[in-house]
Order: structure tokens, then C-alpha cells, then sequence
């Protein structure tokens, strides 16, 4: 049997609706699921519907109001130490490929910055972000370019680096493709599943796309009206 | 009959990293009643094709060639004779909703203004046309819509109203550019049907334009595929989704969902220093030793027009 890789009990979300309105509103309700080691999660609903709260959630950018989440079968404590672990454990990717890019930065500063948190050694560091690069399929001449001087697609594939960088173990994929075109969209969809196979990711994704959810996933959840079906 | 004649159309920008050429070459023509789509992928030229068509690029821009509306080429029209065209006879729908609406006046104000503007029309008048288009529209409660500000809209509703405004004054040829972009199933299909029947209400001829077949293949009569910059198939949609001619065309509809998302291989050229010969050839798994040397020129092929040395 898979070790459980994610599990998350009873997750629920509410906001208050305005700056001085005691009204609260429900966003998630009890949402429960699991997920095993190298397998893949699709959550599916309209827009609006909550999905991209509960990755925030489940990628500890955001609190729930009530629930627990488990990795690796032990419960997320919110305290520094252990979030900043979680947080390099689990990584997110943006729909908005772009927008997922400081504009002022070029490629190779993104890059660096995350080349920085790794403890390497110094003179290794160049060697691994080359085959971080090779891996996703981009080549060095892109280093010194700005994130709108290159296509949607490659700029999904730097976020991808910049997150593969870190050796994740799990990925909540937000919509990754939905700004791409068709045969951009194949190709990305397509080195996500390779690299799920070579480094045993396991994914949360996060799609209102049918088709993409039936090729990526090995189980899926549907929100609808805040709870999970 | 010929309601838009676009010759020759090239585009190019000035930029700190070199001449972009963004449109090269590019003929087409829209007949009346018709709806052509132009799909391709991003950086195709998709979006400045239609910019071009409405005068709104950025001054960077050079434009060579002809656009043809009624007889007259819009692009020799000053800035006055456009204004005249823009929005009443040929009207643009934006890609991008939440930008394309000023967040600070509500939906009535934007809805009215053409009406305003161009038909000289009182407030309260053009209020009652517009909660009348919104209502032909199947909105419900047009009179809540009117009152509302953007930031009160779903992304599917503020598309819903940018295609009211570009309807209100029945224009004869509408452009929507990219209209279901990053909305779900449902609202896609709501938005086409919308486009649908728009067109059927005003008799319009509409361009539209998308890197989505699916859209593309739904409502479209013709469909013209562009890569980087350059058209490379036109023909009937039926035909082109039966049977693809162009290499290119076979990979995009190879890369659907329901073909298992094979992508074409290799990245879309640089528009600064294009590949010699056809674009194409460093991504075609047909190519031969002249389609890095030669651009090859359109042939009829099954009714439809194709740039491809295999069917020269």
C-alpha cells in the first residue's frame, strides 16, 4: 500500500465580508481527502467556487478557520520552524505565468534567489541550476532575459525550476495551464507527468478544464456550494 | 460579398532588442454574414491583426499595406474619419475583462456611452436601449447589471456585458478578441452562445480570434491558422478539422485533449530574427532541405489555401 502523502480533515474557510460587517461568509465547509506518494489529486469546480483558497490552504500560504492538515501522516504545526519547512516541502504554481515572475528581475535572478536558500556548495551551485534548466527543457540563453521578453510557456517552465529547485515533494499546480495555448498547454502537461514519474511528486491540481483533470489525475474531488463531492 | 479586405498586411515594432515583426504578409477577406476565426498561438500576430484593423496600435508600430472596409483603406483614415468606424462600424471585444472596463464608472455609464457619443442620444434614453440589449441578451435583472460597478461581476458576466457594449450600436463587423479566455466550461459556452446570437441579431460579420480550437471550431464558418505572423492554412472550419493540411495545423490538432495533448515539439521562432525559409521548418517533422531556404507561396489544396513546399 502507498504511504499517505496528504491528508487533510474537515478543512473549513470563512471570511468576513466587509472592512466593518460582522457577516461571515462560508467559502470552504468541511472538506476532507487524501492523497498518496506520487499519485495525483485533481479538485475541479466553476470559478469562484473556492478552489484556489484551499491550495492556499493546503500550501499554508492562508489559514483554514477550522480542520487539520497531515504530511506525512504527522499534523502541520504552525509554528516558524516547522512552516518553513512545510513551505519547502510543498510548493505552489500559479495560474498567471507571468504574474508568478518579478518583471524586474531577469531569469538568471529569479533563479539565483532561490539557488541561494539551497545548501550547496557554492561552486556547485551553476552545475545545478543547468540541469534544473535542462530538465525543464530550457535552455541557458534564456537566463538573461526578463519574464515579458519570453513566451507564457517558458515562463511556466521557470516557475517550474525555480520550484524544482527546492526538491519538493508535493506541488499544488493552480491552474497552471489555463493562460496557455493548446499545444503549449501539451507540452507542459506533458513534462509534469514525466517528472512526476522521475521524482515521485505527488500533486494537488487545481483545474476548471475537464480534459486536463481526466489526463493529469488518479483521483478527483468536485466543489461544489463549498463542499468537497 | 466582401465586407473587409485585409492586403498584405504587415506590422512591425520598433524595440530596445530589434524590429519585431509581428505581422508579415498577412490576406484575408471577411464576407458579409460570415464569422472567420484566426487561431495560432500566442505571439502569432493574432491580436495585432486586430488592432491594426481598428487603428489602436501602440506608436511603435509601423503598418504597411491595405485594410479595405466599404471601399476605403483605414489605413490612410486621420484619427477623426476613424472615430467615425471605430465602435460603430467595426467594433473590438477585449480579452481581458477586468481591464478592459474602467473600474470606476459603473456598468450603465460604459454601456451608454457609444450611444452618447455616437447617436447623440439622452442619458435616459440610451439607459432604456442598453437595459433592452441586456435583456435581449438573456442578462437577469438588466436594471441590477446598469447600477452595478465591474468589481461586482463574475469574469463571465463583465465579458457578457464588454460584448453588450460593443453591440449597442449594431456594428457591422465585430471583433472578439480572445472572449472566452480563461473562463470555465460553462461561462465558454454561455459567451459563445452569446457571440451567436449577437451576430444573428445585428446580421454582423464577426472575427474571432483564439488560441482555443474548441471555440474556434464552434462558431466559425472559415478558419485561418497564423504562425508567427504568417498565415499558413485557410479554409473551410469543416474541412480543417476533418482533414488539417499544413504540418502545423496537423500538430495543433494533435495537441487536443481528445488526441491525448501531444504537443508539437520545439518553441515557436524568435519575431526579431525569424528562421530562413518557411517559419515552420525547425519544428516540422516533414520538413525538407528547400523549406530552410524558401518560403513557399499559398497553393489550393481542397478548396483551401496552404504554404507548404508538400503541396507545391
Amino acid at each position: 500500500m502507498c504511504a499517505v502523502q496528504l491528508e487533510v480533515r474537515n478543512i473549513s474557510k470563512t471570511y468576513q465580508t466587509g472592512l466593518f460587517s460582522k457577516k461571515r461568509k462560508s467559502i470552504l465547509k468541511d472538506i476532507s481527502f487524501r492523497v498518496e506518494k506520487g499519485q495525483t489529486f485533481g479538485i475541479v469546480g466553476e470559478s469562484g467556487t473556492g478552489k484556489t483558497t484551499l491550495g492556499k490552504i493546503l500550501a499554508a500560504i492562508e489559514k483554514p478557520t477550522s480542520g487539520e492538515i497531515f504530511f506525512r501522516e504527522k499534523p502541520l504545526r504552525r509554528n516558524k520552524e516547522e512552516l518553513a519547512t512545510f513551505r519547502r516541502k510543498i510548493q505552489m504554481m500559479f495560474q498567471d505565468p507571468e504574474g508568478s515572475l518579478n518583471p524586474k528581475k531577469t531569469i538568471q535572478k529569479s533563479l539565483d534567489d532561490v539557488v541561494g536558500l539551497i545548501k550547496i556548495p557554492k561552486d556547485q551551485r551553476a552545475a545545478v541550476l543547468q540541469n534544473t534548466l535542462r530538465t525543464v527543457g530550457l535552455s541557458e540563453e534564456i537566463l538573461v532575459r526578463y519574464p515579458s521578453q519570453i513566451s507564457g510557456g517558458q515562463n511556466q517552465r521557470v516557475t517550474l525550476a525555480r520550484i524544482l529547485l527546492l526538491k519538493p515533494e508535493l506541488i499544488i499546480l493552480d491552474e497552471p495551464t489555463s493562460a496557455l495555448d493548446t499545444s503549449v498547454k501539451a507540452q507542459i502537461l506533458n513534462l509534469l507527468k514525466q517528472l512526476q514519474q522521475e521524482k515521485e511528486l505527488t500533486y494537488v491540481y487545481i483545474s476548471h478544464d475537464r480534459d486536463v483533470i481526466r489526463f493529469m489525475c488518479h483521483d478527483i474531488g468536485i466543489i461544489k456550494n463549498g463542499r468537497l463531492c | 460579398m466582401t465586407l473587409l479586405e485585409i492586403q498584405n498586411l504587415r506590422v512591425t515594432f520598433d524595440t530596445s532588442l530589434g524590429k519585431v515583426k509581428a505581422v508579415e504578409d498577412v490576406s484575408f477577406k471577411l464576407m458579409a454574414g460570415e464569422t472567420l476565426a484566426l487561431v495560432g498561438e500566442t505571439g502569432s500576430g493574432k491580436s495585432t491583426i486586430a488592432h491594426s484593423i481598428m487603428s489602436i496600435l501602440p506608436t511603435n508600430a509601423a503598418v504597411k499595406g491595405q485594410i479595405l472596409f466599404r471601399n476605403q483603406d483605414l489605413v490612410q483614415l486621420n484619427e477623426k474619419e476613424l472615430s467615425h468606424i471605430r465602435g460603430k462600424e467595426i467594433s473590438l471585444i477585449m480579452q481581458n475583462p477586468s481591464l478592459a472596463l474602467n473600474p470606476v464608472f459603473s456598468i450603465g455609464h460604459q454601456i451608454t456611452e457609444p450611444l452618447v457619443i455616437h447617436e447623440s442620444l439622452k442619458k435616459s434614453r440610451a439607459i432604456a436601449q442598453a437595459k433592452d440589449l441586456l435583456k435581449r441578451l438573456h442578462f437577469k435583472g438588466p436594471g441590477v447589471a446598469i447600477k452595478s460597478y465591474p468589481f461586482e461581476m463574475s469574469g463571465g458576466m463583465k465579458q457578457r456585458i464588454l460584448i453588450g457594449i460593443s453591440v449597442i450600436l449594431n456594428p457591422k463587423v465585430i471583433i472578439a478578441d480572445e472572449p472566452t479566455k480563461g473562463l470555465d466550461s460553462r461561462l465558454k459556452g454561455m459567451v459563445l452562445e452569446e457571440l451567436k446570437l449577437v451576430k444573428k441579431m445585428e446580421n454582423s460579420s464577426m472575427l474571432f480570434i483564439s488560441h482555443d480550437l474548441h471555440p474556434a471550431r464552434e462558431i466559425s464558418d472559415r478558419i485561418a491558422v497564423l504562425y508567427a505572423g504568417e498565415i499558413l492554412e485557410c479554409g473551410l472550419t469543416v474541412d480543417f478539422f476533418k482533414e488539417p493540411l499544413h504540418p502545423y495545423s496537423k500538430g495543433l490538432l494533435e495537441s487536443l485533449p481528445e488526441k491525448g495533448f501531444k504537443p508539437i515539439p520545439g518553441t515557436p521562432p524568435s519575431m526579431i530574427h525569424p528562421p530562413e525559409g518557411c517559419k515552420f521548418h525547425p519544428r516540422c517533422p516533414y520538413k525538407k532541405k528547400i523549406c530552410s531556404r524558401k518560403m513557399p507561396h499559398f497553393v489550393k489544396v481542397q478548396g483551401r489555401d496552404v504554404k507548404c513546399v508538400l503541396y507545391s
